[in-house]
C-alpha cells in the first residue's frame, strides 16, 4: 500500500509545461546525436571508455540508479517495488553494463545477456550466432524461445518487462515521474494495437529475410531486399522509435512510450500473457472509483473500469509494474499468478444472521 | 404508441449516474435527464483529497468516459433545482425553466453539517468544509503553506482533510470531540493505534477536545473549548446532512431529524408517488431497524441501481445486505465486514442483539499500525475489523455466512489476505487476546 501522497500535479516538470518540453527536447537531441553523430566519441575516449556506446551504458545505468532512488523514496515501503527496482538496477548494472564492459576490455565481443529476440533481433542472425561460443548461442536461443516465454506464462510479462528488461528498467526508474501522462483514450489504445503489432510483424519479416539470405546462394536477389529491410528496421525501430521517441518523449507522453507502442518483445510476450496465469484480481464491490489506478498506469490501461465492474484484469499490454495495486487507497487490486484463482466471492445480497 | 417516459434525475454523482445507466439499460427509448450544478461529469467525491494534494486532477477522478452522456443519450442540464412540484410533476430551476417528469430521482447528496458556533458563518473567510467542488476550490485558494488550521470532527472527511492540509505544509490541529477517534467503527484500542499514527506524522491530533466557539484575536481565530488554539483556518468536518433544503414545503416528506427523504422499501417517497430517492439524501432502513441515511459510496451506488429498477416498475425491495466498508487513515488502510460493533452488546443494551456468548479476538502487531479484531458469538464468527493490512472482505463475508468457528477462521486468515506480493505474512501472535462480551 502506498505510503504518503503524491504531489504530481503540483510539479511543473511533470505536467507538460515549458520545462517538460525542454527536458524532452534535450533527451531527443541527446538520442539524435548518439545514434547519428559522433560528438560523444571524444568524450568517451577522454573517460577511457571504449566507445560512445559504453558511455551511453554508463549514463543509462546512472539514470536508472538515480531514478530508482527517487522512485523508492515514494514507493519503497512496498517490498514488491523495492525488490523489482533492485532487480532492474542489478540486471542493468551487471548484465547491461559491467559484464559487456569487462568482455570488451578483454578483447571479446560484448554480449548483453539480459536482452533476447525479438527485442535484440540481431542476436539470432545466423551470421551472429555462428561466431558465438556454443553456450552463449544456446543461452540466447533458449532464453528467446523457451526461458522468457515460460517465465511469462507462469509469472506474467512483468517478470521480463518490470524485473529484467533494461528499457523497462529505465521507464520504471528514470521515467517514473511521468507515468501518469500515458494516454488512456480509446484512440491511444487503437494506435497502440496497430503500432506494436506492426513492429512485431516487421521484425519477423526482416528476420526471415536475413535468415533466408544467409542460406541463399551468393548474390541472390534476396540479399538486397534483406539488407534494405534490415537497415530500415535498425534505423526506424532500433534508433528512432526505441531511442529518440521511446525515451525522448517520456516527459510529454508518459514513460513506456517504446514498450507500449513499439516493442515487439512486449507484443509477443503480451500474447503469452493472455494465455498465461497472470492477472490482476479485483476485490468485489470495494472500488470507490477514485482514479488512482488508471492515472498511475503507465500503459494507459483504464484499470478503474475493470475494478468498478468487478472484472479481473487480463490485458496483453500490462507490464505488471504493480503501481495500480500499490496506489489503490482501498486495496482493491492484487497481482496474482496462482493456478487456482481461489474463491471468487460472487455472492448475492444477504444479511448476517446474528 | 405511448410517448416514451421522461425520467429526471437530480444529481450526477454515483447514485444519480448509476441510476441513469440502469434506466438506459432497461429502456432504450426513455428520455433521461440529469440535472446537476456541481460538475458536468460524474467525479469521485472521495478523491477531493487527492485533488487537493495534487495526486489526481479533476479529470482523473471522472470515473466514466466523457462521452458517456452522448453514448447513453442522457440530456444534461447544468443548473440548480429550486423546487419540485410532485403534483404537477415538474421541477423548477434557478434559471427559471421548468422540467416535467414522469418519474423523478432525488440523488442530491449531502452538504457539510454546519458548525453550531454563533456567528461563524457571518465571516466566511476562515471557515471551510470539504464535501463539494466549491468547498475544495475555496480551501485550495485559502490554504497557504505555513498557516495553521484546525480540522474539527473525528470522522473520515476530517482525517482526509487533516492529511492533505498537513501535506500542503499547514500546521494542522485535528480536534475530536469524542474520547476516541472514529468511535462509530473503531474500538478504543484501534482508535488509539490510528491516533498515534496520525500524531507520528506531526499532526496535532487531540481527542476529547470539544470546541464550542471562536473569537477573533488580531487577524487570527482563537478556538474556545477545552484548550485555546490559535489558527488561521478552520475546516468543519462534523458530518454531512442531506442537501434537501430546496424540498421544504414541496409535499415530499423529509425526516424531521435528519432531513433525509422518507422512502419506502422501493426507495419511493412515502408522500409523493413517482418521486424516488437514492444515496446520501435517502432515509432508508438499516439492518438494525433504525431509519437514517446511509452516507456511503457503495450503498449510494446500490441504491441508485435499485431506485432505477423501481422507477421502471420493478418490484424492488432495497436491502443493504451485509455491512462492509473501507477507509484509509493517512497510510493505514482499514477494512471491515460483518457485524462488528465498536463495543460488544452488554446483556441489555438497546438496539443491539441481546444474548450471551459474545467474544472478541484482538491482536495488535507491535511497532506497526496493524490490528485485527474478530467478533464471534457462541464461537461462530460474525464480523471483522482490520487496520494496516489488506483483506478481501468478500472472503470474510462468506465465512460469516458459512458460520465458521473462530479457530477455523484464524487458521485460514491468510486466505483472505489481499496484500501486495512479498508483504510480510499475517501471523497469529502470542499476544492476541480473547475477551468475553464487551
Amino acid at each position: 500500500m502506498q505510503e504518503g501522497l503524491l504531489s504530481t500535479y503540483h510539479e511543473p516538470l511533470r505536467n507538460r509545461n515549458l520545462t517538460a518540453w525542454a527536458c524532452s527536447a534535450i533527451l531527443v537531441a541527446f538520442y539524435v546525436d548518439l545514434y547519428f553523430f559522433d560528438h560523444l566519441e571524444p568524450v568517451a575516449r577522454a573517460l577511457h571508455l571504449p566507445s560512445k556506446w559504453t558511455l551511453y551504458g554508463l549514463l543509462y545505468t546512472i539514470a536508472m540508479c538515480v531514478g530508482g532512488y527517487f522512485m523508492l523514496q515514494k514507493h519503497g515501503n512496498s517490498r514488491y517495488h523495492t525488490l523489482r527496482t533492485a532487480s532492474l538496477i542489478a540486471v542493468q548494472s551487471l548484465l547491461g553494463f559491467l559484464l559487456p564492459l569487462a568482455l570488451d576490455f578483454t578483447g571479446r565481443p560484448a554480449y548483453y545477456f539480459s536482452y533476447f529476440f525479438p527485442l535484440k533481433y540481431d542476436i539470432l542472425f545466423p551470421g551472429t550466432l555462428k561466431d558465438m561460443p556454443v553456450a552463449v548461442a544456446l543461452w540466447f536461443i533458449f532464453g528467446s524461445f523457451v526461458g522468457v516465454p515460460l517465465l511469462v506464462y507462469f509469472k506474467g510479462k512483468r517478470a521480463y518487462c518490470s524485473w529484467i528488461c533494461g528499457c523497462g528498467g529505465l521507464a520504471e526508474t528514470f521515467g517514473d515521474p511521468w507515468r501518469h501522462l500515458s494516454s488512456r483514450s480509446d484512440r491511444a489504445w487503437r494506435v497502440e494495437q496497430a503500432s506494436v503489432h506492426t513492429v512485431l510483424a516487421l521484425v519477423f519479416v526482416m528476420f526471415g529475410l536475413v535468415v533466408g539470405d544467409a542460406y541463399a546462394a551468393d548474390g541472390s536477389a534476396l540479399r538486397e531486399v534483406a539488407e534494405h529491410t534490415r537497415s530500415f528496421y535498425s534505423f526506424a525501430v532500433g534508433a528512432v522509435f526505441s531511442g529518440v521517441i521511446g525515451v525522448g518523449l517520456y516527459p510529454l507522453m508518459g514513460t513506456r512510450v517504446w514498450c507500449r507502442f513499439g516493442c515487439p518483445m512486449a507484443a509477443l510476450l503480451g500474447l503469452v500473457q493472455k494465455f498465461g496465469r497472470f492477472r490482476i484480481s479485483v476485490k468485489k464491490d470495494m472500488c470507490i472509483s477514485c482514479g488512482n489506478c488508471s492515472t498511475y498506469c503507465e500503459m494507459g490501461i483504464d484499470v478503474r473500469a475493470y475494478a468498478m465492474a468487478n472484472l479481473p484484469i487480463k490485458r496483453a499490454s500490462c507490464v505488471g509494474c504493480g503501481m495500480c495495486a500499490h496506489v489503490c487507497p482501498r486495496g482493491v487490486l492484487r497481482l496474482e499468478t496462482r493456478a487456482d484463482p481461489g474463491p471468487q466471492g460472487s455472492i448475492d445480497v444477504w444479511t448476517v444472521d446474528l | 404508441m405511448a410517448e416514451a417516459p421522461h425520467h429526471v434525475i437530480i444529481g450526477n454523482s454515483i447514485a444519480g449516474i448509476e441510476a441513469a445507466i440502469t434506466l438506459r439499460r432497461r429502456d432504450r427509448a426513455a428520455k433521461i435527464t440529469l440535472i446537476s450544478w456541481e460538475h458536468a461529469h460524474p467525479f469521485a467525491r472521495v478523491s477531493l483529497m487527492y485533488m487537493f494534494c495534487g495526486q489526481l486532477s479533476l479529470k482523473d477522478t471522472q470515473f466514466y468516459p466523457e462521452d458517456l452522456y452522448d453514448r447513453m443519450r442522457f440530456a444534461r442540464v447544468l443548473d440548480r433545482v429550486t423546487g419540485v412540484d410532485p403534483v404537477a410533476r415538474s421541477v423548477t430551476l434557478l434559471s427559471g425553466a421548468a422540467i416535467r417528469y414522469d418519474t423523478l430521482l432525488l440523488a442530491v447528496g449531502s452538504t457539510a453539517r454546519r458548525l453550531p458556533w454563533p456567528g461563524a458563518y457571518d465571516e466566511p473567510h476562515f471557515l471551510h468544509h470539504f464535501v463539494t467542488l466549491p468547498d475544495l476550490r475555496a480551501l485550495d485558494a485559502a490554504a497557504k503553506k505555513g498557516m495553521s488550521v484546525a480540522v474539527i470532527g473525528g470522522g473520515l472527511i476530517g482525517v482526509e482533510a487533516a492529511e492533505v492540509l498537513h501535506l500542503r505544509g499547514l500546521k494542522t490541529h485535528f480536534l475530536i470531540r469524542e474520547p476516541s477517534y472514529f468511535p462509530v467503527a473503531l474500538d478504543v484500542a484501534e482508535s488509539e493505534v490510528v491516533a498515534r499514527h496520525i500524531r507520528s506524522h506531526g499532526v496535532d491530533c487531540r481527542t476529547d477536545n470539544p470546541v464550542d466557539g471562536f473569537l477573533r484575536r488580531g487577524g487570527r481565530i482563537v478556538l474556545r473549548g477545552s484548550d485555546e488554539i490559535e489558527v488561521d483556518l478552520v475546516v468543519g468536518a462534523i458530518g454531512v446532512v442531506p442537501a434537501t433544503g430546496f424540498l421544504a414545503g414541496s409535499g415530499i416528506a423529509l425526516n424531521a431529524e435528519t432531513g433525509g427523504v422518507e422512502t419506502g422499501d422501493n426507495l419511493e417517497s412515502t408522500s409523493a408517488p413517482g418521486v424516488f430517492a437514492a444515496g446520501d439524501c435517502a432515509q432508508v432502513t438499516w439492518p438494525d431497524g433504525s431509519r437514517r441515511p446511509e452516507q456511503i459510496w457503495y450503498t449510494s451506488r446500490d441504491q441508485g441501481r435499485a431506485a432505477a429498477a423501481a422507477m421502471v416498475g420493478d418490484d424492488v425491495k432495497y436491502r443493504r445486505g451485509t455491512w462492509y466498508n473501507s477507509a484509509k487513515f493517512f497510510n493505514v488502510e482499514y477494512t471491515t465486514a460483518g457485524y462488528i460493533p465498536p463495543a460488544l452488546p452488554g446483556p441489555a443494551s438497546a438496539g443491539q442483539p441481546p444474548g450471551e456468548g459474545w467474544q472478541t479476538w484482538y491482536q495488535q502487531v507491535p511497532g506497526r499500525a496493524e490490528t485485527q479484531r474478530i467478533v464471534s458469538r457462541g464461537g461462530i464468527v460474525k464480523g471483522f475489523n482490520a487496520l494496516g493490512r489488506r483483506w478481501d472482505h468478500q472472503v470474510w463475508m462468506r465465512w460469516v455466512q458459512e458460520r465458521r468457528p473462530l479457530q477455523w477462521v484464524l487458521e485460514h486468515m491468510k486466505e483472505a489476505g489481499f496484500d501486495e506480493e512479498f508483504t510480510e505474512p499475517f501471523r497469529v501472535l502470542p499476544t492476541a487476546t480473547l475477551t468475553e462480551g464487551a
